[in-house]
């Protein structure tokens, strides 16, 4: 079953005073089904992070619809939306985006007591997760006490509490080192081998190589896709990278 | 290099950083203009005139002092505040390749811009609005001068030293700042400190022990004389209690409400309380500041409010009937002799004294144990068990109030003010006396609340009395314990014919009655309100300030706030906060870092309150009513304002969070 599913999807930007029109996302469809682990890779400028936030819920498209488990996103009231969004999605950001007003626990708790959940609850549910995730022993630490990999795995776990339905992640290793960029990368497998569906937005190729299936936007549109099928994360390596040189060199579309 | 760069880019600089410069530059414009009309004032020929003058330029030249001693203090506090802002800028133009000395220039060009139009705009306001406000002191002594429009030469040099001073002192501290920093800590300047606060135990034990200190003091001081020499004590223990307060005890209490588990963990309560603790770090000294100036104002305002509003009631209490005259003999004939030339004056002018008080009385200051009186030397270490003791004899006190008590041999009527004198036996320099009725009220016009208690006791007959004045002779000298006769009575004239009786009545008697004392509440009225009126302009004077300061400390606040919180809500947004939520958890947070000093302030009052009424009964004010009221207006106006500003703040801040 389509968990995400995205139609004719369109975005155009228009400067403050109506002049210009930048069109952002020309058309773009696809759908994620549930259990996958897609990778969307493009340039700067092709699009990305404006898909990510239509996907997010933070942005209304020009045209076209998002549908998240059957509902469609633009069809969701204004008072709904965040509820919506912290109940079904789960963020991992390049930058972490932890508040260095909590603990990494606080952190993660965050959106469940948004939600109103009671503070047994939540440890509960935190446990089986810091633990998997190897923060258990870190979580009374402040974000400026732990590591950038620390961080980014706390991030995670804020992601992973509230049992979403889609996990996106924002060039998630983009500020992290090779280390920790392995770890989160496995990590990501692991979770996703645990049944949790990620949508990931990245430009890096290694990060890429550990999806499921790989999705290259152009110009506002779905360019090409690979799938990892039977390959290796070293042949899927070569492959999207034999694509981004055929993106860059402008070849025509081989499909 | 071109050397127009650097006056270019002070320009700039300053025009780039409007929202906290426009702001300190009419902050420096306001206090250019309070100073250079407080100092005008205080050096005009004008008051020379009037009766009191010389008092309300004291009061006035005060004034000068505190405006000057402020202005130091408030003008460097903002401007190491506009320092702080601008580091990552200096930072900035450091790594493209300024020198420090080079930044150093523009630093002094952009001081310069401010010097420069702080002290035109401020001695043009100031010579434009000190007319109004000589003008405005005038209606208030109730005094008239014909007054033209002047400048004051004196009053501009002394404004232009004082604040190039200030300029210079301000512009050396940007300079050293600039010198201390690493280019990378200059660019890092605005995101430092973000580690959460400890609990200061200590300053949590010793805020505790100041605030509970002055408090009490503050509600047990009794009598007036010791509020005065208490009340310091109180104010410095309170603003120590309150730096403490607003550093130390704030955090520790709000990391107990973290403990809470089943309070934090809820959503209204999580983002306040944590973001509470971090706010607290930062802007406690800042909030701090706030509460102990909004005290000031308040307590400063309401004081001489009060004080002039109250002026009638002073006059009266201090004096009770519209002549009094206070013999310094005690011969019969004598006392007949002045009695006659009194009549005979008020009869030549056709008027007749009303509410006529006359009586013999003696008095002295007694040491004071429990219900024993004896006499002793009052000392300024120990202004307190001091109480003054009234004899009069029963025959006058019938007389004067139209009773008909009768006493035996050693009895007596009691009139104590504080009502602390209890028993129904007291003993006066080794005598003992039986109270046979303690009275609600004295002799009207005689029982006037005064700095230390009194005791008003009636004795059977003058040979009571006789004997009470020998003994107290024998240890202060005859002349202490000479008694005199007090009389006094209103008149239904105008206060020039009251000056035109006392001042002819007095003249006859002091001829041959040189001890004689007189006392007339008209002669006075010209220098009580120049007295009164004086405090009551300057309270406002200073009020105006002060709040002037309130508002720029916050305003700066809310902006600097705003900045660090814009990526804190853009989180909170992201992770599935709505906007309305967002909203309202501002909202809140900024409401509580708002009204917590003024909240704290009128607590400060409220225990203050009673040690103020005492010590305004120095100043004759004992209208208790009349102070309540002018406190609870003054706080009312103030919140007024305060909301106000909360307003306007709030939307800037909403603007930048947004």
């Amino acid at each position: 079953m389509a968990i995400l599913e995205v139609n004719n999807l369109k975005k155009v930007y228009t400067t403050r005073f109506g002049g210009n029109h930048v069109q952002a996302l020309s058309n773009v469809s696809f759908s994620v089904e549930e259990g996958e682990y897609v990778a969307i890779m493009g340039e700067s400028g092709s699009g990305k992070t404006t898909l990510l936030n239509i996907l997010a819920a933070l942005d209304k498209p020009t045209g076209g619809e998002v549908t998240l488990n059957g509902d469609n996103l633009s069809g969701i009231k204004e008072k709904n939306i965040s509820a919506f969004r912290r109940n079904n999605l789960g963020f991992v950001f390049q930058d972490f985006n932890l508040l260095d007003t909590f603990s990494l626990q606080d952190n993660i708790f965050l959106p469940l007591v948004l939600s109103g959940k009671s503070y047994d609850e939540m440890s509960f549910k935190l446990k089986p997760i810091a633990k998997k995730l190897g923060i258990h022993d870190i979580l009374s630490k402040f974000p400026y006490e732990v590591s950038g990999g620390q961080k980014q795995r706390a991030a995670v776990a804020r992601a992973l509490i509230t049992e979403p339905s889609l996990i996106l992640a924002d060039e998630p290793t983009g500020a992290l080192d090779s280390h920790a960029t392995d770890q989160l990368l496995q990590l990501f497998n692991d979770i996703n081998n645990d049944g949790q569906t990620i949508l990931m937005v990245t430009h890096s190729t290694k990060a890429a190589s550990h999806a499921k299936r790989v999705l290259f936007i152009k110009d506002g549109e779905v360019f090409h896709q690979l799938y990892r099928g039977t390959m290796t994360k070293e042949e899927l390596y070569q492959k999207i990278s034999d694509t981004l040189t055929l993106i860059a060199t402008g070849g025509v579309r081989n499909e | 290099m071109n050397n127009l760069i650097y006056p270019k880019l002070a320009l700039t600089n300053i025009k780039k950083n409007s929202k906290n410069y426009v702001p300190y530059i009419l902050t420096c414009i306001g206090t250019v203009i309070m100073y250079y009309i407080m100092y005008s004032m205080s050096i005009n020929q004008g008051l020379d005139q009037m009766s009191g003058g010389n008092d309300l330029k004291m009061i006035l030249n005060l004034g000068n002092y505190v405006i000057a001693l402020f202005s130091v203090i408030f003008l460097f506090y903002t401007n190491s505040f506009l320092i702080k802002q601008r580091k990552k800028e200096f930072g900035l133009f450091n790594i493209l390749g300024m020198e420090k000395r080079h930044l150093s220039k523009i630093v002094m060009y952009e001081t310069l811009y401010v010097a420069l139009v702080s002290l035109i705009l401020g001695l043009l306001g100031g010579i434009l609005l000190n007319k109004l406000m000589f003008l405005m002191l005038l209606k208030i002594l109730n005094f008239e001068v014909p007054m033209g429009f002047f400048i004051s030469i004196k009053a501009i040099i002394a404004t232009l030293i004082l604040f190039g001073i200030i300029f210079i002192l301000t512009l050396l501290n940007t300079m050293r700042q600039i010198h201390l920093a690493k280019p990378i800590e200059l660019l890092k300047g605005g995101q430092t400190g973000e580690r959460e606060p400890k609990t200061k135990w200590v300053y949590v034990g010793i805020g505790l022990l100041c605030l509970g200190g002055g408090y009490y003091i503050a509600i047990t001081t009794k009598e007036p004389l010791a509020a005065l020499s208490y009340f310091f004590l109180a104010v410095i223990l309170v603003i120590i209690g309150t730096y403490c307060l607003f550093t130390a005890i704030s955090i520790a209490f709000l990391k107990f409400l973290r403990k809470n588990k089943g309070y934090y963990y809820k959503t209204k309560h999580f983002i306040s309380v944590s973001g509470m603790i971090y706010r607290m770090k930062q802007n406690a000294v800042g909030l701090a500041n706030i509460c102990v100036l909004s005290t000031m104002v308040l307590v400063i305002v309401s004081t001489t409010i009060s004080l002039y509003i109250g002026m009638e009631d002073v006059l009266r209490n201090r004096y009770p009937r519209d002549i009094i005259v206070n013999t310094g003999t005690f011969l019969e004939e004598d006392g007949d002799q002045i009695r006659k030339i009194i009549d005979d004056t008020l009869e030549k002018h056709q008027l007749t004294g009303k509410n006529r008080i006359d009586l013999e009385v003696i008095s002295f200051v007694a040491k004071q144990k429990g219900n024993v009186f004896s006499t002793g030397q009052m000392t300024d270490s120990s202004l307190t068990g001091f109480t003054g003791l009234y004899f009069i004899p029963l025959e006058d006190y019938n007389r004067n109030t139209g009773k008909e008590e009768i006493l035996e041999e050693n009895e007596i009527l009691l009139f104590t003010q504080d009502r602390t004198l209890k028993g129904n036996e007291i003993i006066i320099l080794d005598e003992t006396f039986t109270v046979k009725d303690r009275l609600k009220n004295f002799i009207d016009g005689f029982d006037k609340v005064d700095v230390v208690n009194n005791q008003y006791i009636v004795v059977k007959n003058m040979s009571v009395v006789d004997e009470i004045r020998i003994k107290v002779g024998d240890v202060y000298g005859e002349e202490m314990a000479n008694p005199t006769t007090y009389i006094g009575f209103d008149l239904d004239a105008s206060d020039e014919e009251i000056i035109a009786v006392h001042n002819e009545m007095r003249d006859i008697i002091k001829k041959d009655y040189p001890d004689c004392f007189f006392d007339a509440a008209a002669v006075s009225k010209e220098s009580f309100y120049s007295v009164y009126g004086g405090l009551f302009f300057l309270g406002i004077f200073l009020g105006i300030l002060f709040m002037m300061a309130t508002i720029l400390i916050i305003y700066y606040k809310q902006i600097s706030e705003g900045y660090e919180d814009k990526e804190r809500f853009a989180i909170m947004k992201k992770v599935g906060l709505s906007h309305d939520e967002v909203k309202k958890i501002i909202h809140s947070q900024v409401l509580t870092v708002f009204f917590l000093p003024l909240i704290t302030a009128v607590i400060h009052i409220a225990f203050a309150f009673q040690v103020i009424t005492k010590l305004l009964t120095i100043f004759n004010l004992t209208n208790v009513m009349l102070f309540a009221l002018c406190t609870c207006g003054t706080i009312l106006v103030f919140a007024c304002f305060y909301g106000i500003i909360y307003t306007m703040t709030a939307k800037e801040y909403y603007m930048i969070v947004k």
